[in-house]
């Protein structure tokens, strides 16, 4: 990391504690422009909590959180984030859902919305404009809470579980449609999820974490050339990514006793 | 075609009912040879009505508007505790359980009280039918303010929203579904409290004052002939929530943005 060029995204000795419990050990991560980064790792290893301090809702114990080497801790509004709920409101349309941000500031004027019309054309919602969410399937809604977080024009997008919700089938064209929209937008993407297939398809890094206390096992880089085909799922490379995070994911698990299988 | 065949028959049921009722209750006065004073049949209170057509329209109107003026009244004022409720957690501590105390106050006890305090105009009237629709709406808005999805609640205030933005795009609308509910239940009961409020002090000439004095002159059909309007008023009233519903809440009853909304987005 050169002076000249801080880290799109940089956590410095962030660390959350519930009372006596230790949620997230100090923890450093950073990340670089237009970098694509998956945290994965068990129940209670303290993604979600590193994810509320990073979206600025939870103001963490010690460390600091910094965008371009600005300090942002505790700033809500400083990324663009989504969840596994769309939360699309049901009495607006698709459009007033895109151009939120801007309505909630009272500035959805008609430059915001035929920006707002124009990423749902181009990112396959262009016939829903005018619909309200209850129209849309599940995976719909998310495009619709992507391009939500999108017109928030924050360079750093942070995305928990966001298929989490979707069958596998829509979870798979949503994730290829998500890498479409993240090379052409160019835009940070900081990705918490479950799946592992799905953390090492879609990132150029994944955050390994794991719990008791809530820290980041190891950092994974992959290598695999990008556009990825399908056909990445199954090359050797994948294979040896997700052995090694599945290693490392399940090498703390006792096994479970005889008497209990 | 099958639209316009299911619309059709949508009209014409009520239609059919209410022709079925009228033929059953004139065949039933006929065939059993009911006295008119017992009850009249349909033609008599027709012919009433054409007789006393003008007062029972002013009628009409006075307790047309005592249950609009206190409507409204009430589900405004029902509207504001909710919100200021929800607000501040000891004024929802402290009003609660004044709320569910005066619920259980029977309104035909308050409205002989009202009337020594208010006298015989508008004024007690349009309290008892607030008081009927206040509580409703309390109770349901207060539901729809707190059942607001925490995460919705997180992620606006992330984009930056203010409270009043807050309030204003996400906390408000989620109380239209719940209080729509508490409207349309309270429409029609609404009219039975400007009934009970016209009887305790009747001076307004509404239609449950000329009810009043027609019962007691053993003249059915004129008591028929109130309930009819009386009827009327009820459909009426639920009619014109309904209307206000479809108006207000236009996600619940379409897929699509209407085309005259300014949500909707033109080329």
């Amino acid at each position: 990391m050169t002076a000249a060029a801080p880290p799109k995204l940089a956590l410095k000795a962030v660390t959350q504690r519930f009372g006596e419990t230790l949620a997230l050990s100090p923890t450093d991560l950073s990340v670089r422009a237009g970098e694509f980064v998956s945290v994965v790792g068990p129940s209670g290893c303290g993604k979600s909590t590193m994810f509320n301090i990073i979206a600025g809702v939870l103001q963490p114990s010690g460390g600091s959180v910094l965008i371009d080497g600005r300090d942002v801790t505790g700033r809500a509004g400083e990324v663009g984030y989504m969840l596994q709920k769309d939360l699309l409101l049901p009495w607006r349309t698709v459009l007033d859902n895109i151009v939120l941000g801007a309505l909630l500031k009272g500035k959805a004027g008609p430059k915001e919305r035929a920006e707002g019309v124009a990423l749902a054309r181009r990112y396959g919602l262009g016939d829903f404009i005018n619909h309200y969410p209850s129209a849309l399937s599940g995976g719909m809604r998310q495009r619709a809470a992507l391009m939500r977080t999108l017109a928030m024009h924050r360079d750093v997008l942070l995305l928990d579980e966001p298929f989490g919700a979707l069958d596998s089938q829509t979870r798979f064209a949503m994730q290829q449609w998500l890498l479409s929209v993240w090379e052409r937008e160019r835009r940070t993407i900081v990705f918490v999820t479950h799946d592992i297939d799905e953390a090492v398809f879609l990132s150029d890094r994944v955050v390994v974490m794991s719990p008791r206390p809530g820290r980041i096992r190891e950092v994974i880089e992959v290598p695999i050339p990008r556009p990825r085909p399908v056909s990445a799922l199954t090359s050797p490379v994948f294979s040896t990514i997700k052995q090694r995070i599945i290693d490392l994911i399940y090498e703390n698990t006792p096994a479970l006793e005889p008497a209990h299988v | 075609m099958s639209e316009r065949y299911a619309l059709l028959l949508k009209i014409l049921y009520p239609v059919v009912a209410l022709v079925l009722v009228i033929a059953g209750w004139a065949l039933a006065v006929d065939a059993f040879e009911i006295p008119r004073y017992v009850m009249p049949s349909p033609m008599d209170v027709a012919n009433h009505i054409a007789d006393d057509w003008p007062a029972l329209v002013k009628g009409f109107g006075q307790t047309f508007m005592e249950f609009l003026l206190g409507f409204l009244f009430g589900a405004i004022a029902g509207f504001v505790f909710a919100v200021l409720m929800d607000a501040s957690r000891p004024v929802r501590g402290i009003l609660y359980p004044v709320l569910i105390t005066s619920q259980a106050i029977p309104i035909v006890a308050i409205s002989a009280a009202l009337t020594i305090w208010l006298g015989f105009g508008l004024a007690p009237k349009l309290v008892i039918v607030a008081l009927v629709v206040f509580f409703p709406v309390v109770v349901n808005v207060l539901d729809g303010l707190a059942s607001v999805d925490k995460d919705i609640l997180n992620l606006v205030r992330s984009m930056g929203a203010s409270r009043f933005s807050i309030f204003r795009h996400v906390k408000l609308p989620a109380t239209y579904t719940p209080l729509f509910s508490a409207l349309k239940l309270s429409a029609t009961f609404s009219v039975t409290g400007a009934v009970i409020a016209e009887w305790t002090a009747s001076t307004s000439g509404g239609i449950g004052a000329y009810l009043l004095q027609a019962n007691s002159r053993l003249n059915t059909a004129g008591t028929f002939a109130a309930i009819v309007f009386l009827a009327l008023l009820g459909l009426v009233s639920f009619l014109l929530v309904i209307a206000a519903e479809y108006w207000l809440t236009p996600w619940r009853s379409g897929s699509k943005a209407r085309r005259w909304s300014p949500s909707y987005w033109k080329d």
